[in-house]
This record gives C-alpha cells, structure tokens and sequence, in this order.
C-alpha cells in the first residue's frame, strides 16, 4: 500500500460521472484535491461505486480527474526518458545499442505517448487541459538516476523503474475511478506496462514473470504536479 | 360517546368480505410463486439482468435528487426523498444482485485459472517439454504454480462474497484444450496453446474490472491481470524466438546483443490492449 500527501496547494477539480463514453468521463466542475494513491489496497469495503470515505483515506481525496491528470503526467515523465534514452543511445553515450533494446526504447515510448494521448484526449473532451508536464518531484529523482547511466544496462534498469511505477501507480488507481471507460483504459495501461516490465527483465537477466500478485509497491505517491 | 352499532356492524361485515376476497386467491398466489422458484433453481444468473436493474436505480435515485451512495444517512434525514431512498433500499436486492455479479466474476476467473493449471500440467508430461528447453520448462512450472494460487485467491474472495467456489475447468476453453491436445507436437503447439489460455484470462479480467462493485474483487482481478499480461508476453517472445529458430536464446540470463530486434517489441502488439478475447461473466459461473 502506498502513502501519499494531501497538497492543499494543488489545482482543485471535482469530478463526476456523466456516463459511459469516453468523451464523457469527465465534467469538471469545480476544484478539489488531486491525490491519486489511496489506501485500496488493503480496503474491505464491499460498497458499490467509487473509491470514497469508506474505502479511502478521507484526508486524500482523489477524482477521475485528478487521477487522469496524474497518469497523463506519468506518460510525459515516460516519453521523456525514453527521448532521452534515444538521444544518448544515437549520440554514442551508451556504449553498443543491441538492436531489440534499441527497438523496445522506440516501441515502448510510443506506446507511452499513445497513451498520454488518451489521457489528454479525456481530459480536453471534459473541458480540462492538457498535460505537457511531468511530475516534478519524480522528474527530479529520474533525472539525478539517469545523469548516472553510462550503458544500456542502466538505461534498462531505469526503465524497468518507470515501466513498474506507472504499471503499479495504474494498479492502485484502479479502485478509486468511477468511470468504467477509465478504468478499463487504466487497466490497459497497467496491462502494456507490466508487458514492459517482463520483456525488460528478461533482457536484463532476470525471471519475467517474478510475482504471483502484481504488488503495486512501486506506484508513484505524488500528486503529479 | 354514542356511535352507530348498525353502522359498525356493517362495515365489519364488509371488512370481512374484503378479507376472504383477498384470501380467496392466495393459495393458488403461492402455488404459482412455489413453482416459479422451483422453474428458476438452478438457473444461471443474466448478467445483464443485473446491470440493466442496477442502471434502472441508480436512475430511480438520480430521478429523486439523491445519489445512491448517499443513501445510508448522507443529508437525507428525514423527509419524502429519505423514506422513498430508505423503501428502495429495503425492497430492491441491490446488494445481492451487486454480489452476484462479482461472484459469477469470480468463478469464471477460477475456471479459467483452474484450466490453466490443467493446461499447464498436461504441457508438463510432454517429453519435449519435460526433457526439452530447461526455461521453458521451468517457465511452465513457475507459471503453473501461479495461476494455482490465481485460483486459489479467486476462490477464497469468492467464499467471502458468500458464494460457491467454482473448482471445475471453464466450460467453453476446456474442450477447445482437450481437442487441442492430440495436436500439440511441439514447444511452439505448447507455446501458442499456453498464449490463447493467457490472452484469454488477461482479456476477461481487463473487461471484468469495470464490472465489480467490490472494491477488494477489483484490486484482487487486476493484480492477477498484471501477472498474466506478463506471461503472455513472454510466450510472445518466446514464439518469436521459436518461430525464428532461435531456441538458444529462450534462456535467463540471456545474451541481448545476440537478441533479433523483434524481440523488442513482439512482447507488446498493442499499445492500449482491448479486451477482444474476454469471457462473460456468466460463462464460467457455478450453476
């Protein structure tokens, strides 16, 4: 189960379900917190609807949109490291590129921007904005690790990292969106990361498959901004 | 006080006759009802029934200007809008019917973990699997155990909903299984056999988790989901690497400087996977 922070100085959004499609996910029509990982992990509650006092902390609140504005933020974190990845590996800063980790770097960061995609495309049908920015203080930790990769193993390792954050972050979130098209687009994005993290353990040497239960240990805490 | 004795005497007569009107139709009422319960035992759940009743009340509720999770003592204490909620809430199974379908969930998910066991250790007894690639057999094993304990968990949150544990093989998959057995020559037979079962149950449980009203179901199907996603694209890769006969290179640790560049990317066909494959939640439920 992982923690996270009540940052009443956080953009507030309320949000509430209009229906099924996607277009309508979200309606925006006020201002509420933006905590994203709630205490689902371990919730009994048996209630039917979305994640709320009963089943979540209630010092953390958390909503559709908060929830969409922090995955989308994850996505950009993602893209960003994979760009940066690609631009050290081109500039030769990397050592000798084997042709699948080259081939899974471009792979897997366009799937990351597909995905950050359908965030923003949630979030801009519902009259929000866009995300173009990662999270800073994740950002901050990514960069301080990959100022430190000098070959493809480190840019492996770090990559495994972000894969099983955002693959757990996903994970964690599930309970807490109240919109079925949401959270079966959660789901899928938890499904392609987790597909992520097998085929990068397996380049690095490691078992793919290495947990019964995907554990969500690794899920990001912030608020995204 | 005086009161009209006649009077009275004639309505008692007319209650009366109110009443044996009303009793006059009651046994053939329960005989009726008696053999509707006996028509229906035994039936398989609709779904859909559920769903379609669930949205109908949650309308009924939205139409009364109160939420439905608002119900239970939430600014509604007292007034026509608080004694209509709390009726609906006695009279309508809304429980019971949230219930079922997590359930029925639940027990498709452990017929189709309980296949994969089965599947898994029939792969097991075949002599190029059991004296074959010593990772593929291993992944075998390792993935066997886990959809066992898959199952397992399936079960015991099934049990905490007040249901039937479901220990038989999914009903659709299991003979598409046994007639797939006689066929299965090689690792890639295996391999491709395991790859249906897997994208099937990662299939199901990415469409069921928009289903579930139990929060703790959820979280339980989508931490099993992460697990399964994860052996369907190793089989993906392994696929490739037999399809490109490159069965050297099914092996932890591996060498990624002698890795194709498809083994990159094979793993993961689909940026956003969609549920093509998913079960309903009916098709594996204990009848």
């Amino acid at each position: 189960m992982t923690e996270t922070t009540n940052d009443s100085s956080n953009p507030m959004v309320t949000v509430t379900e209009t229906g099924a499609s996607r277009r309508g996910f979200l309606t925006i029509s006020g201002v509420a917190g933006l905590g994203l990982l709630a205490a689902a992990c371990g919730s009994n509650s048996t209630t039917a609807g979305p994640a709320s006092s009963s089943s979540t902390n209630s010092s953390r609140p958390s909503g559709d949109a908060g929830i969409a504005k922090t995955a989308a933020s994850l996505e950009v974190l993602a893209v960003g490291t994979y760009k940066a990845a690609l631009d050290a590996a081109t500039g030769g800063k990397l050592g000798a590129v084997p042709p699948a980790v080259a081939t899974f770097v471009q792979t897997a960061m366009a799937h990351h921007q597909m995905a950050l995609d359908s965030w923003n495309g949630i979030l801009t049908s519902a009259g929000a904005q866009k995300v173009s920015t990662p999270p800073t203080d994740l950002k901050a930790t990514v960069d301080a690790a990959f100022a430190k990769v000098t070959d493809v193993t480190g840019a492996a390792k770090l990559a495994l990292l972000l894969e099983q954050t955002a693959a757990d972050t996903y994970l964690v979130s599930l309970p807490l969106i109240m919109n079925k098209d949401a959270v079966t687009l959660a789901g899928a994005l938890q499904s392609v990361d987790q597909e992520h993290s097998a085929i990068l353990l397996y380049v690095l040497g490691q078992y793919p498959v290495p947990d019964v239960f995907q554990k969500g240990d690794k899920a990001y805490a912030g608020t995204g901004s | 006080m005086s009161f009209d004795e006649r009077g009275l005497r004639e309505l008692i007569v007319e209650s009366e006759d109110l009443q044996s009107d009303a009793l006059r139709g009651l046994p053939e009422s329960i005989d009726n009802l008696r053999d509707l319960r006996n028509d229906r035992r035994g039936e398989s759940v609709d779904p859909s029934r559920f769903l379609a009743f669930e949205r109908s009340r949650r309308q009924v509720l939205r139409d009364l200007g109160i939420s439905g999770l608002a119900i239970p003592g939430l600014g509604l204490a007292g007034g026509f809008g608080a004694a209509i909620a709390s009726a609906l809430t006695q009279t309508m199974p809304v429980a019971a019917a949230d219930s079922a379908i997590d359930i029925m969930i639940l027990q498709t998910a452990s017929s189709l973990e309980k296949l994969a066991v089965l599947t898994y250790g029939a792969a097991l007894t075949l002599p190029f699997i059991a004296n074959g690639n010593p990772t593929v057999k291993a992944f075998a094993t390792t993935t066997m155990s886990q959809h066992d304990q898959h199952k397992m968990a399936f079960q015991a949150q099934t049990t905490a909903l007040g249901g039937k544990v479901q220990d038989t093989p999914n009903p659709k998959y299991a003979p598409i299984v046994e007639a797939a057995k006689p066929t299965l020559k090689t690792p890639a037979d295996v391999v491709a056999l395991a790859m249906t079962l897997e994208n099937v149950a990662r299939d199901t449980y990415l469409s069921d988790l928009k289903q579930f009203t139990d929060k703790k179901s959820l979280m339980l199907m989508s931490s099993v989901m992460g697990v399964e996603t994860q052996h369907l694209a190793t089989l993906r890769a392994v696929a490739a690497l037999l399809a490109g006969n490159a069965p050297q290179l099914i092996v932890i640790p591996v060498d990624p400087s002698k890795l194709p560049a498809a083994a990159g990317s094979v793993g993961f066909p689909d940026a956003i996977p969609t549920p093509k494959l998913a079960s309903p939640p009916a098709e594996g439920a204990v009848q």
